[in-house]
């Protein structure tokens, strides 16, 4: 059985830099969030701009840097070079800024950010696959793994064309790939990297065992041919197939929730924390996304495809994401500043390692922020959007300042 | 003829605490079996709460360090086994009620 050493685990300086800036990102994002129109189409360039910071700035800044420590524990081995983690901040912070302000103000700079952010990307990649061609035991997990680092590599490849063509004027469709690089990153990479991780966190925080894994096998296998199978479609111009295969991912997503259910079912672990409340919060937001999205299959209004994405990114990701930042960032930093003294004096839990008071607010505020100004893209109203984002922006003010305590716990044992 | 027992081995295992949960590896029923040699060469038996846990390596160094504290020991091995897999059945009361209580759904 493989386990991390000091010698495995990502030093905390590497690591620290994704939460930090990620953070920052989602600070940003939500005050972006008040200049923007709810009642946009999917693709204005203002609504798109803003997705790519919010995706690439907060969303993959974090799982990147939760990878560097997760990937050892899911595939039990060791990083092929966890150096690499050094120059894909900075790349994906660079390429981020210059591709959004290619989006919403200068078309001519996309293909420069998106070229960066190619670089980070494959640079990441090349480090897992690199990892995973070291992993003795293929698990379904480690498997799903590596299905979803080549929906990335296509996603991110889609991506960069779609950015030379907005920005170059080369010859492609930017409509008709725009869903196909949506599906290979979101439900391709992101969402199938959180079911593969959240069948590992999920039970190890809540303590369960012995439950059944059909479900989530079901979800990981329908995923897989849902992204495939709407690739396809799109590349042959099969519209029906795209419909099809969107319902397959729908189907995914059930199963997996309904794996979820039993997790919890038999989770040992009752008391409800800040990570708890954040996952309830997040999977009843995928739930709620899922409903929107099997609607707006049947009912073509833009509305309900704007809400069912406002919920899967700000609800399920995001809380998902911010919940497990209270777990991750005491871990390491406890790894850091207290393995060492364990033994010699009183070395604090890692429930003592966030702000509670200010988690609370956090949570409260962001839960509030995210289901007003959800309904105010559904019941097309400004007005009750941006007031949905103040609420957002005092909960990312409280993640900041929770992120900031967390990170400087202890400090002073260094 | 060694004189260490199960039981002073025990105890001296139930220095080490699980930081994410806050309770001792003994009382959570992590520590199957301690097989004393009369050399005093003591072999733990040992599992963890998840397959995945970060902290394995050195949840195994902290438990052969309690055991080497204790005076006369000789050489200290601790054996991690998934089999049977550990379950919240296997804690002590106090750990049950404090983490919820069995199987119960909410």
């Amino acid at each position: 059985m493989f386990s991390i050493s000091k010698e495995y685990a990502p030093p905390f300086e590497m690591i620290t830099p994704f939460f930090k800036i990620g953070v920052l990102f989602y600070l940003a994002g939500v005050i972006f969030l008040l200049f923007l129109d709810p009642g946009s189409s999917y693709s204005d360039m203002n609504i798109i701009g803003w997705t790519h910071w919010f995706l690439l700035g907060f969303i993959m800044m974090i799982i990147f840097g939760a990878m560097a420590q997760l990937v050892p524990v899911v595939v039990e081995v060791g990083h092929f070079s966890v150096d690499l983690y050094l120059v894909i901040w900075p790349l994906l912070m660079a390429g981020t800024i210059i591709m959004s302000t290619g989006f919403i103000f200068l078309p001519a700079v996309l293909p420069y950010g998106g070229l960066l952010v190619l670089t980070a990307m494959i640079i990441f990649l090349y480090d897992t696959s690199m990892t995973l061609r070291r992993v003795e035991h293929i698990s379904l997990t480690v498997k799903t793994v590596a299905v979803a680092n080549l929906f990335l590599l296509s996603g991110i490849v889609t991506g960069f064309v779609m950015s030379l063509a907005i920005g170059e004027g080369i010859g492609v469709d930017v409509n008709k790939w725009l869903g196909v690089h949506a599906v290979l990153v979101l439900g391709g990479y992101v969402t199938l990297t959180i079911m593969g991780l959240s069948l590992i966190l999920l039970p190890m925080f809540g303590l369960s065992h012995g439950f059944d894994e059909t479900p989530i096998n079901r979800a990981f296998k329908l995923m897989i041919a849902g992204v495939l199978g709407y690739f396809f479609s799109s590349l042959f111009g099969i519209s029906w197939g795209n419909i099809l295969f969107l319902l397959v991912m729908f189907a995914s997503v059930s199963f997996y929730l309904q794996q979820i259910i039993i997790i919890y079912k038999t989770r040992a672990r009752k008391e409800n924390d800040i990570w708890a409340k954040s996952m309830f919060f997040g999977y009843g937001s995928l739930f709620f996304a899922l409903i929107l999205g099997i609607l707006w299959l049947f009912i073509d209004a833009q509305k309900l495809l704007l809400g069912s994405a406002w919920f899967l990114i700000m609800g399920f990701f995001t809380f998902l994401i911010n919940g497990h930042l209270y777990k991750i960032i005491p871990f390491l930093v406890w790894f850091k500043r207290y393995s060492p003294l364990v033994g010699k004096e009183r070395v604090p839990m890692l429930h003592e390692m966030y702000p509670k008071r200010e988690a609370e607010y956090e949570f409260i505020f962001s839960a509030a922020g995210v289901t007003i100004a959800g309904m105010g893209i559904l019941f097309g109203s400004a007005t009750l959007f941006k007031a949905g984002v103040s609420f957002l922006i005092i909960g990312a003010g409280f993640m900041f300042y929770s992120v900031a305590w967390m990170i400087n716990y202890g400090k002073n044992k260094e | 003829m060694c004189n260490i027992t199960k039981e002073q081995v025990y105890e001296a295992i139930s220095t080490v605490i699980d930081p994410e949960v806050g309770f001792n590896l003994v009382e959570m029923g992590l520590i199957y079996d301690a097989i004393i040699e009369e050399s005093c060469n003591i072999r733990v038996v040992m599992t963890l709460s998840t397959r995945g846990c970060p902290l394995h390596q050195m949840i195994t160094q902290w438990v052969r360090e309690a055991v080497e504290r204790l005076e006369g020991v000789g050489v200290v091995e601790v054996d991690v086994v998934w089999e049977p897999a550990w379950n919240i059945s296997m804690a002590d009361d106090n750990v049950k009620a404090a983490l919820g209580g069995g199987t119960a759904m909410w």
